[in-house]
């Protein structure tokens, strides 16, 4: 029992430093941790794993590190009990498990920044066990929760990131990912900067951005390789697809598509530029050109690796039904196989209203006969087309109106309302919020850009003087710069080959 | 030998023919400018109504060479004039010493009118006038070499003169344009220099060179001679100039040269142009190309133009028409003088063009004072003919109405249609609503490219970059995690310090 009291005084000495400088308490933190992880290393605290009411000594929030290490020791002993990797008392809805989600929702941000390892472990068996009795849904809010408890910007990139896309993907519950996702990633935890490493970084005091205590050594994140930002992305992407948000998924995709490379591309970076296509056209009726960060070598892959998808796309531009049909009908293994098959079917249905957003441009009013003459790709009976141009008003997508006449004779009349009406308040306060939520992710780009800025020791007297120098440097120069690269890549590909 | 200035694509015909259908379905112009009939000579474009001036006073306005172009023009154009032109143009080229030019005549001749005693070929007379071009040319080659061992500049410089106009004058124009360059070296005052830059202008008309003809023209002006010779060579110069970039299609520019051109041009360019056809050319070019405040400025109110419009009356009267926006009276004199204006060596390529773009303006210039405007209304002045053929005049079949679409839909006219009340309405903007979307979009696409750019370096500053399996776990343990962020690093340093 001595054990118990010990901890008690560590977390009350704990709780006083809080009030002390940032020194004192980040010295204070350390010693606990280092002090704790040692009692776990001891089991001492076995004896006690099963007794529940230990936790009850604890406050959650002032006594996280503590409240932490106490949950890690129980979740050890009965996984050494069960000799299982999700032992059955964790399960939901034990009351392990609440007292777990509980805690997540709760902890102090602050101290948990030195406990970053056992802090995602515990994290990752809540996912762990909430996929164990099938029911992920169980799991995003938690993750959730404590993601941004501990990171209110979510702008450096970790494990987490991409364990809660899974888990919403599982549990089909996009909405509850977009807090995250709406949040732009901007960063990767890094190892200490050079810049930085006169002054050690103290995780406790307050930093403007979460990347001085998200570090490789934090351990808030797991190792990272490409892979895992590539499919947090595409996951990403096919949760903004699920919720149709078109604009925000094509975006997503981009980065995937858009990702440096040295040499070889992924197959998750062709997937993406699959799916990318098929979402531009969903979204405004046209391929664009990728970002034209795209080496030009690699969007021929892209073209070459995902040509049924180019060639779809051309006839959808091209304004020809009977050849986007034939394309579709061709490609089904295609598009099953690529898992496709649900956005392509969307494609097709978003074909005809483009020609209707087409037409609008024309005509402010005619007849549903007229119109179907005008546009040859609806080649439907003339009730089809009006209940068809029905759903499209009725979906918000067409501003228009359908005037059927008494005597049912003639064709029914269709009218486009004003390209532009008179612009109504709701439409003002609408473009308010848009511009005041852009200029705010501005805001937060640029101290991301000022941080990676700072990061690589690039300032704008640096990119000044670079600039000039590219001025000044002859041929020659450029030469010698492409040299050391080539000479690098080579060196690399030689090694590769070597078992 | 292919020297005539006219190759006459019959891509420009059948372009721009389409829309004007509509135009010159008028009862009084039964011959439409079409197709021609007979496939063997589809290049060129038939006319069949008799034009409005006669042929022997019109061909005697010019000189040299250009009659037999044009009377060789009008034959096989024309089906109405086509026998009498051709004799014309088979005694034209049998009082001059070109074969090939007498060979054509007769061949073309003996197509329309086999029984005409012209209709056979002199072959004494091609016999004779072959020896003597040959004994010419051998006398002339054998002088210059002469002059060449004497070394008297002016001598060679006459003697290449001398050959040039004996090339010319038998139709050998890439020997004669060849001989003229010769001279360059050999002139020794601004004259010499001035009067062999205009053979050398006059050579290029003929071969329908207009590139050459421009760059002579900027030769010329840039020569140093004196001010008076300046001021007598300017209305050549000017309409030299003005007759290419007609050709190359750019009628402002065109139109300006033109403008420019001095009433002293008289008749002292007539183996190229006439006083009558600046007039013309001028008049079309402008109309096609400047709004009603620069036609009525710098065409109507131009002190210098006026004594050329003074010459074609009716253009005059159909530039004040469309001043005033009478545009029936206007388009009825174009239509009236189609005929004419086809006939026309250097207009026949360009009158569908000129004709169309006229058009399109009046109706553009029509529209603007409207907020809405009946079809009917607009046919009766853009398609009269309309009114009275069709049983509805303004469906969405009549020619008119697809005339319109066309043009809608190529944005060319900022207004939509209303089948139902037969009204064109033009679409309103919203200033306010344009500028709050156009920033919501800019702030949007900047922060998505921003998001991505950051990103990306963001990767390479960690060593995330996609990279083959193996090789990753190599250089992420060999080389460490930012060898990119270094390198570049490294390089900005250079750039730096050379700075």
């Amino acid at each position: 029992m001595e054990v118990v009291e010990g901890l008690m005084t560590q977390s009350a000495q704990l709780r006083e430093a809080a009030y002390l400088s940032d020194q004192n308490y980040d010295q204070q933190i350390r010693e606990t941790v280092a002090s704790l992880r040692h009692v776990i290393s001891k089991k001492s605290l076995a004896a006690f794993a099963s007794n529940a009411s230990l936790l009850d000594h604890f406050d959650p929030v002032a006594d996280s590190l503590v409240y932490l290490f106490l949950l890690r020791a129980q979740i050890q002993a009965f996984q050494e009990e069960s000799r299982e990797n999700v032992p059955p008392a964790l399960l939901p809805p034990g009351n392990l498990w609440s007292r777990i989600v509980t805690y997540l929702r709760a902890f102090d941000p602050v101290q948990v920044r030195y406990a970053g390892q056992e802090w995602r472990q515990l994290v990752e068996i809540v996912a762990q066990a909430a996929q164990v009795v099938s029911k992920p849904i169980l799991a995003v809010r938690p993750v959730r929760d404590a993601m941004l408890r501990l990171d209110p910007s979510c702008a450096v990139f970790t494990s987490t990131h991409l364990l809660l896309v899974r888990l919403c993907l599982r549990a089909r519950a996009y909405t509850h990912a977009l807090p995250v996702l709406d949040k732009y990633v901007c960063h990767f935890p890094t190892s200490i900067s050079h810049a930085t490493s006169k002054f050690p970084v103290l995780p406790c005091a307050a930093h403007d951005s979460s990347l001085s205590f998200i570090t490789e050594t934090s351990g808030i994140s797991s190792k990272l390789a490409y892979k895992d930002y590539l499919q947090y992305f595409l996951l990403g992407g096919m949760i903004y697809m699920a919720l149709k948000q078109w604009g925000k998924a094509a975006h997503y995709l981009g980065v995937v598509i858009s990702m440096p490379t040295a040499g070889p591309i992924s197959m998750i970076m062709v997937e993406a530029y699959k799916k990318w296509i098929l979402v531009k056209l969903l979204e405004n009726g046209k391929v664009s050109s990728p970002s034209n960060l795209i080496p030009s070598h690699t969007a021929k892959l892209y073209q070459s690796l995902a040509r049924p998808y180019v060639n779809l796309a051309h006839s959808f531009q091209r304004g020809d039904l009977e050849n986007l049909e034939a394309e579709v009908d061709a490609g089904r293994d295609i598009w099953c196989t690529d898992h496709n098959m649900g956005l392509v079917s969307q494609v097709l249905s978003a074909f005809s209203k483009h020609t209707v957003m087409g037409i609008r441009q024309t005509f402010a009013a005619l007849t549903v006969k007229e119109l179907a003459d005008q546009a040859s790709s609806m080649r439907m009976s003339d009730e089809a087309t009006e209940s068809a141009i029905a759903s499209f008003i009725m979906s918000g997508a067409v501003k228009a109106t359908l005037v059927q006449h008494s005597s049912g004779t003639s064709s029914t009349m269709l009218r486009f309302s004003a390209a532009r009406s008179s612009p109504q308040f709701s439409d003002e306060s609408k473009a308010q919020a848009c511009l005041a939520r852009e200029s705010q992710s501005l805001g937060a780009l640029m101290e991301s850009l000022h941080e990676i800025g700072h990061h690589m020791g690039l300032s704008n007297e640096f990119v000044d003087g670079m600039q000039r120098g590219q001025i000044w440097a002859n041929a020659d120069d450029a030469n010698t710069g492409i040299g050391e690269d080539a000479g690098l890549e080579i060196d690399e590909d030689l090694m590769g080959e070597v078992p | 030998m292919d020297t005539l200035p006219d190759a006459f694509p019959s891509s420009t015909q059948t372009r721009f023919g389409a829309p004007f259908q509509s135009a010159a379905l008028g009862p009084s112009s039964q011959g439409l400018p079409g197709m021609s009939e007979n496939p063997e000579v589809n290049t060129r474009i038939k006319v069949h109504d008799p034009p409005k001036f006669d042929l022997e006073s019109y061909i005697a306005n010019y000189v040299g060479r250009t009659r037999f172009d044009r009377l060789y023009l009008i034959g096989t154009s024309s089906t109405v004039l086509s026998t009498e032109a051709l004799k014309l143009a088979v005694a034209e080229a049998k009082s001059g010493k070109d074969v090939s030019q007498y060979e054509k005549a007769v061949r073309a001749l003996s197509e329309v009118a086999p029984n005409e005693e012209d209709a056979s070929l002199d072959a004494v007379w091609v016999h004779n006038v072959q020896r003597q071009v040959q004994a010419q040319s051998e006398r002339l080659e054998q002088e210059l070499r002469g002059y060449k061992n004497n070394l008297i500049k002016e001598s060679i410089r006459m003697g290449n003169e001398d050959i040039g106009n004996h090339y010319y004058e038998t139709g050998d124009l890439l020997a004669a344009s060849k001989a003229y360059t010769r001279m360059r070296d050999y002139c020794t005052t601004p004259n010499h220099i001035a009067s062999m830059l205009f053979k050398l202008i006059n050579v290029s008309v003929e071969r329908g060179d207009w590139l050459a003809v421009q760059s002579n023209v900027h030769r010329l002006r840039n020569a140093q001679s004196k001010p008076e010779d300046q001021l007598k060579n300017q209305p050549k110069m000017a309409a030299a100039l003005g007759l290419a970039q007609m050709h190359s299609g750019s009628y402002l520019d065109a139109a300006n040269s033109f403008l420019s051109t001095d009433v002293s041009l008289a008749d002292t360019f007539n183996e190229i142009i006439t006083p009558n056809d600046v007039a013309v050319y001028g008049g079309l070019c402008a109309m096609a190309s400047m709004d009603r405040g620069d036609l009525q400025r710098r065409v109507l109110e131009n002190s210098t133009f006026r004594n050329f419009l003074e010459l074609e009356p009716h253009i005059r009267r159909a530039i004040a028409f469309f001043c005033n926006s009478k545009f029936r009276p206007c388009l009825d004199i174009l239509e009236a003088y189609r005929t004419d204006y086809l006939l026309d060596i250097h207009l026949q390529r360009h009158v569908s063009e000129l004709y169309t773009l006229i058009r399109t303006k009046a109706i553009k210039q029509y529209l603007v004072p409207f907020s809405r405007v009946t079809l009917n209304s607009m046919a009766t002045i853009f398609a009269p003919e309309v009114i009275g053929g069709e049983a509805q005049p303004t469906s969405v079949s009549s020619p008119f109405v697809q005339e319109l679409i066309r043009l809608v839909k190529d944005g060319v006219l900022n207004a939509r249609i209303d089948l139902e009340k037969g009204v064109l309405v033009s679409n309103q903007t919203d200033l306010r609503t344009d500028v709050q979307n156009k920033t919501l979009e800019s702030l949007h696409s900047f922060n998505q490219e921003a998001h991505l750019r950051i990103l990306r370096a963001s990767v390479l500053h960690a060593g995330l970059e996609v990279r083959a399996p193996d090789s990753e776990r190599r250089s992420r343990l060999n080389q460490g995690p930012n060898l990119r962020g270094m390198g570049m690093a490294e390089r900005f340093t250079r750039g730096g310090l050379r700075s």
